[in-house]
Parts: structure tokens; C-alpha cells; sequence
């Protein structure tokens, strides 16, 4: 078929393919906000799989108290950022003031295990 | 030994996946309680496929489980096709408690409602075995004693107690506790009358002395009069059967689906301080998923 300048005009306006994707965020490690208890203030980036929380010295975030177990509590990587988990302490972990046996941590949850009380924050 | 008590659905009505909801959760009921080696399952929302997914990834795999359906409401079953599809090994005793429980049958085989539920009867799924508890009549899997207790619900509703070691976990899920009784409407009108609300005796029976008791608390005092005949509770009524059975933990549940977590954790605040001023030292909170306790 001839050309006609309609069909020029719309080549014209027919716009180049494009891909959009949406662009990967710059994602910072959760981190937990140590805000009472011996060792506050700090901030502990969550960096690894698995974090051991207690009085143990090869404990990943060492709670200096004598109410918390060598191996108190696990912060571990889960598919929705990390899972708190009780490792059979003998006093037990509390989330925002609830005993719990494990939990799915959100924003803002705080975390008190022995006289250490932490605030989780997601990035 | 402990029972530990897993939270994998908290949501009423329908499934909720906004932001404003992710601290406590938006799939609908499903509540894992294990004991004695025993796997029991409460209601198969859409909570019950992470169970499922959770369950695959355990080592060892459980070979059998015990499934309790409160009733046959959307929200209470639209989980089970994936759950079922997520664990070809899993033997499933599912247990019917009223007199439906031909239909109860059929639904969950496919053979009704088949457009409903997706089924790919190609893909191996988990076996079912229909097994009946009779509200008069508890049960012992292993060394645990289950028992049902009817619910005021809409169409009919049931709640479980599941009993070891002298522990008691209570599930009830969907009831209006205020359902029956006179004044109610009155009641809730004035939430600073600092009287005990009459709440379902037999419920009250079944829950004394509780370790846990999980119950309806999907509205507060104004949402409930808006919704009367729902079927579902005030959370402040829920308090106070809390309180009169003297239980040693509450937890809220059956969220509004239209509740933000602001709302929820409103809720709680609101069930603690008329809990510190009828004298009661009760642990409150909202169920939340991904939390898990141990009795």
C-alpha cells in the first residue's frame, strides 16, 4: 500500500519500546537499637543469618546480666527480615511486653531480653 | 510437657494485605497448638498455607495432623486446598463436630464447591481421614484431651479445648458473647459501668482457669452496636469473660479486617484499663501472626 502522510504521522507518534524496571533500593541492614540495659545506647546492624543473644562472651550481642542465659535468645534471618526465637532461657524473652516463644519481627518491636531492651528497626 | 501455641492467621472476614495491617497480619484464622508430639490445627484460613509451607521445611515431617474447623465460613477454610497440595505425605484427621457433617465431607473432598476450591487432581495432596467430636464427648489424641463447645455464631459455630498436663488452651474464634443476653446494646452503650457482663456459661465453664484462651475481640464497644447480629464480639466483653474465668492469658482475635494496627493495639489498651479498674491482673494482647507461645 502507498504511503499516505497519515501513516507517516503515526509512525511518528507510535513511541519507542520502553522498559521500565523498578529500580533495586539501596537496602541497609535491619538493625536492633539497644536502649536500656548494660551497653546502651549502641546500634547492632543485623548482618549476618543468626545472631545469639546472652551473658555467653562468644555471644553475638552479649547481654551483660546475670537474668540472662549464656545462650538466651536467637535473631535469626527469616524470609519477611528476622525471627526472634527463645533458646530455652530460663527467664524467657518478652516482645513489646508479651512472653513469647518466637515471633516475627516488625519495625518497631521492642525486644527485652533480661535487663537488655531493644528496639528492632527494619531499613 | 509445654504446649506451644503458634499464631498463623489472626484476620477476620477476608484476607487483608495493606501496609497498615503487617504488624499483626492480614491472613484469615488458622492456629497451630502443639503438644505431646501432637500437631493440632485450628480453622484453615489463609493462614494455614504458611503453616503448610512452614510444615514442609520441618525436619522431621510431621506425618499426621489434626484439623478442627469452627464452621464451614469462607474465611475459616479457603486456605486448605494449598495446605493439602503442600504436604502429599501429611495424614489429615479432620474433625466434624454438627450435623452437617455430610456436607462438611464433601466440601473438603472437592466433591462440592469444586469451583470454588481449586483442586488439581493430578497433584498428590494430603490424605484425609473425617473423623467426628461430639460436643458431649471429648476426645484424647495421644495424651491430649480435646473437647468442642457450641458457639453463637451465624449458621452455627464451635470452639476447642485442647487439655494436657494441666494445661488448657481455649479456641474460640467466631462468637458473639453478648448474643442472647438482655441489655446488651445498653451495655456496651456505657463501657464505664465497671459491672462483669453476662457472657455464655458454658464458654465460661470451658474456659476457667485457662492458660490461654484465643476469643472473638474483632470490635470495640461502638463497632459492635453498629454490627449487631454479626456474630462477632466487643473485645471489652471478651475482658470480662477473660476475667470471670480467670484465665492467665487473653489473647484477642478474629481482627476487623478494616482495622488498622493502630486500631488493634487500640483495642488492647482499651481491654488492659478496664481490666487494672475491675481489679484484674490479666495479660491482654492481640493475636499477631508469626507469634508463637509456649504454655
Amino acid at each position: 500500500m502507498a504511503e499516505t502522510s497519515s501513516h507517516r504521522r503515526s509512525e511518528a507518534t507510535v513511541p519507542t519500546l520502553i522498559v521500565a524496571a523498578r529500580r533495586e533500593r539501596d537496602v541497609r541492614p535491619h538493625r536492633l537499637q539497644q536502649i536500656e540495659g548494660a551497653g546502651a545506647p549502641r546500634l547492632i546492624p543485623l548482618d549476618r543469618e543468626e545472631f545469639v543473644m546472652g551473658r555467653d562472651e562468644a555471644a553475638n550481642i552479649r547481654i551483660n546480666s546475670a537474668r540472662a542465659s549464656r545462650r538466651h535468645a536467637l535473631i535469626r534471618r527469616h524470609e519477611e527480615g528476622f525471627e526472634l526465637l527463645d533458646n530455652e532461657s530460663r527467664n524467657g524473652v518478652l516482645l513489646n511486653g508479651l512472653k513469647v516463644y518466637s515471633a516475627v519481627l516488625r519495625d518497631g518491636d521492642v525486644v527485652q531480653v533480661a535487663d537488655g531492651v531493644f528496639v528492632y528497626h527494619e531499613s | 510437657m509445654a504446649m506451644i501455641v503458634k499464631f498463623w492467621g489472626v484476620r477476620g472476614s477476608i484476607p487483608v494485605t495493606a501496609q497498615r495491617s503487617r504488624v499483626f497480619g492480614g491472613n484469615t484464622p488458622c492456629v497451630e497448638v502443639r503438644c505431646d508430639g501432637e500437631l493440632f490445627i485450628c480453622d484453615a484460613g489463609t493462614g494455614i498455607r504458611e503453616l503448610g509451607r512452614d510444615l514442609a521445611r520441618r525436619a522431621p515431617a510431621p506425618k499426621a495432623a489434626h484439623l478442627f474447623l469452627s464452621h464451614l465460613h469462607l474465611d475459616h477454610i479457603q486456605g486448605l486446598p494449598f495446605f493439602l497440595a503442600a504436604l502429599p505425605d501429611l495424614r489429615v484427621h479432620v474433625y466434624g463436630v454438627s450435623d452437617d457433617d455430610t456436607s462438611r465431607k464433601r466440601l473438603l473432598s472437592g466433591e462440592l464447591g469444586a469451583e470454588f476450591l481449586p483442586q488439581n487432581v493430578e497433584q498428590p495432596r494430603a490424605s484425609l481421614v473425617f473423623d467426628h467430636l461430639d460436643d458431649t464427648e471429648p476426645r484424647r489424641v495421644g495424651d491430649v484431651r480435646v473437647r468442642s463447645l457450641p458457639l453463637k455464631h451465624p449458621g452455627g459455630c464451635h470452639g476447642f479445648v485442647f487439655e494436657h498436663d494441666g494445661r488448657k488452651v481455649v479456641y474460640a474464634s467466631d462468637v458473639d458473647l453478648d448474643s442472647g443476653t438482655s441489655g446488651a446494646k445498653e451495655r456496651t452503650a456505657t463501657a464505664d459501668v465497671m459491672t462483669l457482663r453476662p457472657v455464655p456459661r458454658a464458654l465460661l465453664n470451658a474456659a476457667r482457669g485457662a492458660d490461654l484462651l484465643i476469643v472473638d475481640g474483632q470490635y470495640d464497644d461502638p463497632q459492635y452496636r453498629a454490627h449487631m447480629g454479626s456474630g462477632h464480639s466487643s473485645c471489652l466483653t471478651a475482658t470480662d469473660l477473660a476475667i470471670q474465668a480467670d484465665v492467665k492469658n487473653l489473647a484477642l482475635f478474629h481482627h476487623d479486617p478494616d482495622d488498622r494496627d493502630s486500631d488493634v493495639e487500640a483495642k488492647v489498651k482499651l481491654c488492659l484499663a478496664r481490666a487494672a479498674k475491675l481489679g484484674a491482673e490479666l495479660p491482654i494482647f492481640a493475636a499477631r501472626e508469626g507469634v508463637a507461645l509456649k504454655l
